[in-house]
């Protein structure tokens, strides 16, 4: 195609348009409203409504054609108000409403329905039709979340096409013809996809509604705040709609950056949470061995002292922070600030901080794995995934990825203890076994090597102990795939690595990253390889400097540049000695660790071990929404505000930092913003700080932070900002990449596999009451073959013994997972794998049926 | 001159007397509400009344077009989904919340014009003092179960 610009004329306006353009969006371009309804600028062109219908003068005189499917050609006249024109939308809306019911004022998209708008400006502004309208179901829900109404359909397409064309599963269809036409489910198999309600957003009537919102709004009441999602680390824009006090609905937002303008289904749906009456509304203190309501500056009271007890009873040391991924930029860096500043540790992390050996650096970029519907193609022609499944983990990189797979051919490398839906996609799959992820990655580079007929003398060493017999029996991967997948990897212009915490854990999870280094530089890819954190600002966790091993923006805790520049912006000494990771913390809670100051994490929840070690504490205070298992066994509990109720920003995983600023507040409660609480702990502490807004927090992390520097509130906007990821890069270096043998499962034994669900049983999904049923069950997963060795069916109770503790779980049965393994994930209702797993890389579990 | 004034305050009496008088064989104005009937017209708009089908169905459907309608915000709608075996009112959708606020309400009657079931309608109710501010914003159930005004409509 030629750069040349194409001109036309509309409407006897001259405009010139890239090649190629439809005339729909030729007219908008200069202000020429065509109507639409099946057209959609993120979808392809189906042309099926006849809505859009113009002149275009050819050499036959004037022709009516769809602007929507018709390309500009040069020097083509097009007439869009002629007498025949409007004739033809009059009699075309007369005819999409002969069926369609007068359902405006229940119907929920009354007030911002293309159809009433263009029915109002295009229509004839008479009705004919005398006769009874047909009658077809409505009320009906294609999922548990999304409600149809046959009746007011107008067969556009958008909802088909979107299912097709981004999601991949065709799951609505039209069935019969003529005025019988319906838009229908196959039956009994719902919509799930997980983006499915997305077509609610851009059906252009009101034939398919939120479960969740329905009939809680009229879009002229509602107040929109722009926001972003809390869920996942993808940080997807979305549009809060409140009123009276309460969050009303959640709409996706466009950000071509990020989103394009989809959000998952669990960001539209599960907000429940926010407007519980099970949020916490006021301070609670232990009195008498209960909690009990108390004034804040009682609280308060009680944290300052109980901190200081234990510091000076057992230093410094014995006290730890527990941060959040959850929580925005500013709670964190003033959690690390209080640790650092005014108790005088590092121990200060959260979940999957110090733990997983992550990257500074996230993902290269979204925009780079995007392929939206109009723009430049995305950047990769090879994925490859370890350990990541976006499926669950971030819905909308899934979006991306698989419409980077269908619509530019790009590969993809699934390396995963679990058969992940991705894996439907041609390409290589290497399904490990959990915890051999750094011998798998030096096979890798040693065939990429080979395939590359390469000398390296520096990676034959390193990657010698990754031989064909190791790969088959410790990694349970058959050679010749690695080398297939080594292959695709080497052919590739342009790979794309990215790695999850699930791979990157525990005592390998240094090895494991120095492999996928490794690797990447072998394949001249170092700056594409990405981590992928799970929460909506992991990345903004670790760049506030919530680790024990790091200051804020990723320096080391020796770095002499950023301790002075600290020092000097707080004031004191900072202490030197690393502090101790999350898992460390919780493991000593109880012994060295004194007193924990937790902040939006529940780790009495994830492991019934640290639960009694919690309970051990001298002292415990917890900053939450609710009293989960950790808030009822502290000390003091503070009740903090959601994403939704205050100002922060979030750090998404490329690195892009964004507002969210607050959409809604609750006059009842006394909860107050966990910057703030910090704020006045501190004060309580005798150290004044300086901040009067969340705005304010920020403002020191761009001085804190270099690669922050001057991305205050006002510069971030609504689209947020990209810190440059040069700045904290580490130099490309080969490591040391070794693994001892894993220990072989005995009889019987199965590896366990675990890792996150979208549809977890976690507070934040459990709450909304439509999505109830989409839980994940409480169940243990099993190959086939191992299920029936161990002598189980689907829906049987079996007991799960580990080395370590059993869970009581109901079986499925899966062709997803690998044979010797079974999968369990993380936050099952009243099922928490963590009983099972005490920090080794591989742990084996038997299954008894009960 | 007393006899003067004399003569003169005696014609004012009698002239009293004889407004008196001319009165006391009429019928009088004043209406002994509640107790006997006030008569209004037929447009006359009083307090708001929400109505229901014969079937006893409400025929409010929570569509919330009153309250945009309304120039000084007084009304204040929430809707939810109807329970489909024990339906509030035909259809999907029923009005959880129905509140006016009286304080606000300038008896436009605009609510009643954009109600697309007339469901809600400006009644004959006008004995609308109160003790207590907050008695003066209605609730759903008030307003479905008005009381009857000791009203006559007289013709237009
Ligand atoms: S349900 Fe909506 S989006 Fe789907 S075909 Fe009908 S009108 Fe179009
Ligand atoms: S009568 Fe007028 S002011 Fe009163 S509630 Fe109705 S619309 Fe509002
Ligand atoms: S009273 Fe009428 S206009 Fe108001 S919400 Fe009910 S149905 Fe709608
Ligand atoms: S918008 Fe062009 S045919 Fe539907």
């Amino acid at each position: 195609m030629s750069d040349e610009l194409v001109t036309l004329t509309i409407d006897d306006k001259e405009v010139q348009v890239a090649p190629g353009t439809l005339i729909v969006d030729a007219a908008a371009a200069v202000n020429v409203e065509i109507p639409i309804f099946c057209s959609h600028p993120k979808l392809d062109p189906v042309a099926c409504c006849r809505m859009c219908l113009v002149e275009v003068e050819g050499p036959r005189g004037p022709m009516l054609q769809t602007a929507c499917s018709v390309p500009v050609r040069e020097g083509m006249v097009v007439h869009t108000d002629t007498e025949q024109v409007q004739a033809t939308q009059e009699a075309n809306l007369a005819f999409i409403l002969l069926n369609h019911p007068l359902d405006c004022p229940i119907c929920d998209k009354g007030g911002e329905c293309p159809l009433q708008d263009q029915t109002m400006r295009f229509g004839p502004g008479i009705s004919q039709l005398v006769e009874p309208k047909r009658h077809k179901q409505k009320d009906y829900h294609i999922s548990d979340t999304i409600v149809l109404d046959q009746e007011r359909c107008i067969i556009c397409w958008r909802c088909i096409r979107y299912l097709e064309e981004w999601e991949d599963k065709p799951q609505l269809a039209l069935f019969k013809r003529g005025g019988a036409t319906l838009i229908d489910i196959q039956p009994g198999q719902p919509v799930d996809a997980k983006t499915g309600g997305n077509i609610i957003d851009i059906c252009p009537v009101g034939a398919l509604t939120s479960k969740v919102a329905r009939f809680g709004f009229r879009p002229w009441q509602v107040e929109r705040t722009p926001s972003i999602d809390p869920h996942f680390s993808t940080g997807d824009n979305i549009r809060i709609d409140t009123r009276t006090y309460a969050i009303r609905r959640i709409v996706g937002r466009e950000n071509m950056g990020v989103n394009d303008q989809w959000i998952a289904d669990k960001t539209r749906f599960a907000w429940a949470w926010v407007n519980s009456d099970e949020r916490l509304t006021t301070p609670l203190v232990r009195k008498d061995g209960e909690l009990q309501p108390a004034t804040w500056s009682e609280a308060l009271q009680a944290v300052t002292d109980g901190l200081k007890r234990v510091k000076e009873r057992q230093g410094a040391d014995a006290v730890g922070g527990i941060g959040s991924a959850k929580l925005s930029n500013e709670a964190n860096y003033l959690l690390q600030r209080f640790m650092r500043q005014i108790v005088g540790t590092n121990n200060v992390d959260h979940r999957d901080g110090g733990d997983v050996a992550a990257l500074s650096t996230g993902i290269p970029s979204l925009a780079a794995v995007m392929q939206p519907q109009y723009g430049p193609p995305p950047q990769y022609d090879v994925i490859m995934l370890v350990g990541v499944d976006p499926s669950e983990e971030a819905p909308i990189l899934d979006l991306h990825i698989k419409r980077a797979v269908r619509r530019s051919g790009t590969t993809l490398v699934i390396a995963h203890p679990r058969h992940i839906e991705l894996t439907r996609y041609p390409g290589s799959y290497l399904g490990y076994r959990p915890g051999s992820e750094a011998t798998l990655l030096n096979g890798l580079a040693r065939m990429a090597l080979a395939v590359k007929g390469e000398e390296n003398q520096t990676v034959s060493q390193l990657t010698d102990d990754a031989t064909d017999e190791r790969l088959l029996n410790l990694c349970g991967v058959d050679p010749e795939a690695v080398e297939g997948a080594a292959r695709l990897l080497v052919e590739a212009k342009n790979p794309l690595i990215l790695y999850g915490p699930m791979a990157a854990q525990g005592a390998t999870g240094e090895q494991v990253r120095n492999g996928l280094t490794n690797l990447a530089m072998v394949l001249d890819c170092y700056e594409n390889l990405g981590y992928l954190g799970l929460n909506a600002n992991s990345q903004g966790c670790r760049d506030v400097g919530v680790l024990p091993d790091a200051l804020p923006g990723h320096a080391p805790l020796d770095d002499e540049a950023a301790r002075t520049l600290l020092a000097e912006l707080w004031g004191g000494e900072l202490p030197t000695a690393p502090g101790k990771t999350y898992r460390q913390m919780l493991d000593a809670a109880g012994d060295d660790i004194g007193a924990l100051l937790v902040m939006g994490a529940d780790p009495a929840g994830e492991r019934p071990e640290w639960a009694a070690n919690l309970a051990q504490l001298d002292f415990l205070a917890v900053q939450e929404l609710f009293l989960t298992d950790t808030a009822r066994l502290a000390d003091v509990v503070l009740p903090a505000v959601s994403w939704a109720e205050g100002d922060g920003t979030f750090t998404n995983c490329e690195r892009r930092i964004q507002r969210a600023p607050k959409a809604v507040s609750n006059p009842a409660s006394k909860a107050a913003q966990d910057w703030m609480i910090l704020d006045h702990i501190a004060a309580h502490m005798g150290m004044q700080w300086p901040y009067a807004s969340a705005q304010g927090v920020l403002e020191e992390i761009t001085t804190a932070i270099p690669a922050y520097a001057g991305l205050d509130w006002t510069a971030l906007g609504d689209q947020g900002v990209q810190w440059n990821a040069e700045t904290v890069r580490p130099r490309p270096a080969y490591r040391r990449c070794r693994q001892d043998d894993l220990p072989a499962a005995g009889e019987g034994e199965l590896a366990l596999v675990t890792g996150t669900v979208a549809y977890d049983g976690g507070t934040l999904f459990r709450l909304t009451q439509a999505m109830r049923d989409m839980i994940h069950a409480a169940a243990v997963t099993l190959n086939p073959d191992d299920a029936a060795q161990a002598g189980v069916k689907d829906n049987d109770a079996v007991l799960v013994r580990s080395a370590h503790g059993e869970l009581r779980l109901r079986a499925a049965v899966s062709e997803e997972i690998e044979p010797g393994t079974a999968w369990i994930p993380e936050s099952l209702p009243g099922a928490p794998v963590g009983a099972l797993l005490n920090g080794r890389e591989q742990e084996f579990v038997t299954i008894t049926p009960q | 001159m007393a006899l003067n004034d004399l003569v003169k305050n005696a014609l004012e009496i009698g002239k009293a007397m004889g407004v008196t008088l001319k009165y006391l064989t009429q019928t009088p104005v004043t209406v002994e509400y509640p107790n006997e009937p006030v008569s209004l017209y037929p447009r006359f708009r009083g307090r708001h009344e929400l109505r229901r089908y014969e079937n006893g169905m409400e025929r409010c459907i929570g569509c919330m077009l009153c309250e945009a309608a309304c120039p000084t915000g007084a009304i204040y709608v929430d809707a939810a989904e109807n329970d489909p075996a024990n339906p509030t009112s035909p259809g999907e959708r029923y009005a959880k919340v129905y509140e006016i606020n009286l304080l606000r309400c300038v008896f436009c009657g605009d609510c009643e014009e954009a109600c697309p079931t007339e469901a809600i309608v400006l009644g004959h109710e006008f004995a609308m003092a109160n003790y207590d501010r907050h008695d003066f914003i209605l609730n759903k159930q008030t307003l479905l179960n008005p009381g009857m005004p000791n009203v006559v409509i007289r013709p237009d």
